[in-house]
């Protein structure tokens, strides 16, 4: 008997089944990973025609079909997310053979594997999931994941920065549970159609207020980002780019998905959401401004491009909701992979200069020219310098909060725009000095192997720009969400 | 008053104690107990959702979630103590 | 209000809602974990009022004698580790009490709005009640908890297995070595009873998971009985995990994942779907993943309490980073 195999199916348990492997086999961790990662790429690929040929595709898992079994369900949205998680996943794998090849790495080298493929598998899960209760466990699947990865190092440090994010993210996940809760009591199901079916009510209010603020924590939108700075910015590496680049797009995912279900009952609420946004992007422009190591001001830009993609969310208001999270779609994708490529390039640079001490990059005798044309290049994306994917992520913000006559969202983001122009000209800058000491030339070669994968990211974020308009029609396949349920 | 008004009330404010306490608890073990609180008072609300008065039984998905919810939360619980725990031995090992 | 019973639930759930504030504001930390066992327990007697005995069981045996064994265990740790047995461990950075009353104030008032929420939805609203009822038939158990767990919402299940996984792998790459805090003293006595209660603890352990599939019980509350066993092991030192036993360890943890998945992926085909199990062998399947993943429960919960991955440290690769 041959089982039919389903590209959705795939996607979660082909990581799942690479992370029991490298747990087993820690020896082979890393080819069954890149491995896994390839083959998952493969079915995302597989589901991606399948959702292109046919729209919305479902998966009743168990044959009972919502409410009483749990669906997979992949559209435009998810298939868009899905390819986002394992080719900028995929690289960062490829990037990671070399950035944990020492040899006091090697516990490191073990745990990454198992712990990056059940944060796959997680991931994953959330983009095809259609159960708030099934999107509970997947959040915890992803934060335990994502914790592991954070205190990888095992540093002092990183072990703080873990436990504050371990402490934000059962929080977080557990004011998800309650709003789960006080859905069952109200609607009596659990399923995306359950919500779109449930008649407004306080139940229903205080469920939505307690799931967005829980989501709100995990993703870390001002003033709830406190654990994320340190935590992205003290992890290795590739954890960094895994976590920054990817794991927090997960509960902004699930934050469209179920504002899409669950409206926002009041203007005020958007207009809220916005200005948190907006503090979110002033304050971590003036931190990235002020940071001193190199990581740290790139994990406040994630904590600046959080914010703006909750503009995007916001900026029409009410009325331009139905446009509006296209917007913040792509501003989600083109981070994912501008941040992606400028951790790995950050954590190539502090590998080849020893350190990341932003004022001290110009005394470095030895030039990664590669990685730091890198990082130059996603700086590029995340500031929204055309034709970058991240410059029509940022005009497609402007141009529709000018045409609902938001113009504080579009001074906001300029002012963004400004301040992000400042802060990476800091390092820019640095990279840029040619007056000082060198390294003979025998000693240094500027680039490595290790920079391909991250370079590539960092061109892919810019060349996504080009094909913006695909893009757009791609993720509004299956859109409005509820149709096809 | 039915048992699920007296203990749907009762899981509230245990999640509202929880809440408190993660976010004032000093100590770090404190700050898990507050989080295992506020899980108890959700899973407190499930468990009354799927309350029937009697002789009909109740729903029994509800009860099938807090036996997850428990287990992930225990799971939860053990990483948070590990990462106090390695922790507290690096800072003594400092001081040392 | 002349409900005998009513007085009684009234008396439980203030006591539940003191025990929890006693336990979150009593200075010594194990009191603290003492008030939240009693809590946990009292919880679980509150679930058994609400007619839900399973969630019962598996918050007495996991969520509070699991959780409160960690607890312990942790403290016990931190208090060697600190060397004084008095000190409180976290180096306190202290919060000013403003911002701990408009904390405290603002939780007030979220809970407030939850409560006035709670109070304005249906009593008993609407449920999967005639859903599960009508598919009871079709999933190969006859306890509804059971049926909703492994077969309905098994995806959810499997994933719940996935995230205990995903815990072991964590803590084993948080902690290394071989315990170098003394296991708590244990008097001969304790001694003598654990190696009498073993027995014992494994017959009620199997009878769960047995009776799972008709009654209260299965996979989770078993497996956290056999766990038990485990920790018991551990604690009088019969068992001491060595370097070597790691594979087998490693083996006992992905062995209720992997089967799960396994069978969930196997068994589609011919027009069924993943976790679309044949009728005529589901209560075969079902007792198949229950049977793997109780294992993997026992031996996970305990691992997840022993607490670290035990290599031997040499003291150069002491500090690998």
């Amino acid at each position: 008997m041959t089982p039919d195999l389903d590209p959705m199916i795939l996607a979660i348990f082909l990581p799942l089944f690479g992370a029991i492997a490298a747990f087993m086999l820690p020896r082979a961790a890393a080819l069954i990973g890149l491995v896994t990662l390839a083959m998952t790429t493969g079915a995302v690929f597989w589901l991606a025609q399948r959702v292109l040929a046919s729209g919305a595709v479902i998966v009743p898992l168990g044959g009972w079909g919502a409410p009483l079994g749990i669906d997979l369900r992949a559209d435009g949205l998810s298939v868009a997310m899905l390819l986002l998680t394992s080719a900028v996943g995929f690289l960062v794998s490829v990037a990671a053979l070399d950035s944990l090849k020492g040899a006091d790495q090697a516990r490191q080298r073990q745990y990454f594997w198992p712990l990056w493929l059940l944060l796959l598998t997680g991931m994953n899960g959330v983009y095809l999931s259609t159960d708030i209760f099934n999107l509970y466990v997947m959040i915890e699947v992803i934060a335990l994941a994502a914790v592991g990865l954070t205190v990888l190092s095992g540093t002092k440090a990183a072990l703080r920065a873990g436990l504050e994010y371990m402490y934000a993210s059962i929080l977080g996940a557990l004011l998800f549970l309650m709003g789960v809760g006080f859905v069952y009591m109200q609607a009596g199901r659990l399923d995306f159609a359950g919500l779109i079916a449930a008649e407004p009510s306080a139940a229903m209010s205080a469920a939505l207020a307690l799931m967005i603020v829980g989501l709100l924590l995990k993703t870390a939108l001002f003033p709830l980002h406190f654990w994320l700075p340190a935590a992205h910015a003290n992890a290795t590496a590739p954890a960094s780019a895994l976590l920054s680049g990817l794991v927090v797009k997960a509960a902004l995912y699930i934050f469209l998905r179920l504002t899409t279900y669950m409206p926002l009952p009041d203007e005020i609420l958007i207009t809220l959401i916005g200005a948190l946004g907006a503090g979110a992007v002033l304050w971590g422009g003036l931190q990235a401004l002020r940071a001193e190591r190199l990581k740290l001001l790139v994990a406040w830009s994630t904590v600046v491009q959080i914010g703006l993609i909750f503009i995007a969310f916001a900026r029409a208001g009410q009325v331009g909701l139905a446009e509006s999270w296209k917007a913040a779609a792509l501003l989600i994708l083109a981070h994912g992979v501008a941040k992606a490529a400028m951790f790995l390039a950050a954590g190539r640079i502090k590998d080849e200069i020893g350190h990341d001490r932003i004022r001290d990059l110009d005394r470095a005798p030895v030039r990664p020219t590669l990685a730091q044309f890198t990082f130059a290049l996603a700086a590029i994306s995340l500031i929204g310098l055309p034709p970058s994917l991240g410059f029509i992520g940022k005009w497609s913000l402007m141009e529709g909060a000018m045409a609902a006559g938001y113009w504080h969202w579009v001074a906001i983001t300029m002012i963004g725009t400004f301040m992000s122009v400042a802060y990476f000209s800091r390092v820019l800058s640095a990279f840029l000095r040619f007056d000082r000491v060198r390294a003979p030339v025998g000693e240094h070669q500027g680039w490595a192997l290790a920079d391909a994968a991250p370079l590539t990211l960092a061109l892919t974020a810019i060349g996504l720009g080009l094909m913006a308009a695909p893009i757009l029609r791609f993720i509004e396949i299956g859109y409005p969400f509820g149709a096809a349920l | 008053m039915t048992p699920d008004l007296i203990y749907g009330v009762t899981g509230i404010a245990v999640f509202g104690i929880g809440l408190v306490g993660a976010l004032c608890a000093q100590e770090r073990l404190r700050r898990v107990l507050a989080l295992k609180l506020c899980s108890v008072g959700a899973g407190f609300l499930l468990v009354v959702g799927a309350w029937r008065e009697p002789p009909d039984t109740p729903d029994p998905v509800p009860h099938a979630l807090v036996i997850t919810g428990i287990v992930v939360m225990v799971s939860a619980t053990a990483v948070a103590l590990a990462l106090i725990r390695r922790l507290q031995t690096l800072e003594a090992e400092d001081d040392a | 209000m002349t409900d005998p019973l009513v007085i009684f639930d009234l008396l439980l759930a203030l006591a539940i809602v003191a025990l929890a504030i006693a336990a979150l504001s009593v200075r010594d930390l194990y009191a603290m974990i003492v008030l939240f066992v009693i809590f946990g327990l009292l919880s679980a007697l509150a679930w058994v009022r609400l007619s839900a005995p399973d969630v019962a069981l598996a918050e007495a045996a996991i969520g509070t004698g699991v959780t409160g064994a960690l607890l312990l265990k942790t403290l016990h740790h931190l208090r060697f580790a600190s060397g004084q047995r008095s000190a409180c461990m976290t180096p306190a950075i202290p919060v000013p009490t403003g911002v701990m009353l408009a904390n405290a104030a603002f939780c007030g008032l979220i809970t407030l709005g939850l409560a006035v929420a709670f109070l304005g939805a249906p009593a008993a609203g609407p449920g999967f009640d005639a859903l599960v009822a009508g598919a009871m038939p079709a999933s190969g158990v006859d306890h509804p908890v059971t049926g909703v767990l492994l077969n309905f919402r098994a995806y959810d299940t499997l994933m719940e297995v996935v995230v205990l996984l995903a815990a072991v792998v964590a803590v084993w790459q948080i902690e290394r070595g071989l315990s170098d805090a003394p296991s708590p003293e244990m008097g001969e006595v304790w001694q003598g009873f654990a190696r009498l209660a073993l027995p014992a603890i494994v017959v009620v352990g199997t009878y769960l998971l047995w009776v799972g599939a008709e009654a209260p019980g299965g996979a989770f509350q078993g497996g956290a009985v056999l766990a038990a066993v485990g920790l018991l092991l551990l604690l009088t030192r019969a068992y001491v995990p060595q370097p070597h036993h790691r594979g087998i360890a490693r083996g006992a943890f992905v062995l209720g994942t992997g089967v799960f998945a396994l069978v969930a992926l196997l068994v589609a085909g011919g027009g069924r779907v993943a976790f679309e199990y044949p009728l005529d062998h589901a209560k075969t399947l079902i007792l198949l993943i229950e049977g793997m993943v109780t294992i993997s429960i026992a031996v996970t919960l305990a691992a997840l309490f022993h607490g670290r991955e035990p290599v031997a440290l040499r003291k150069e690769v002491r500090h690998d980073t």
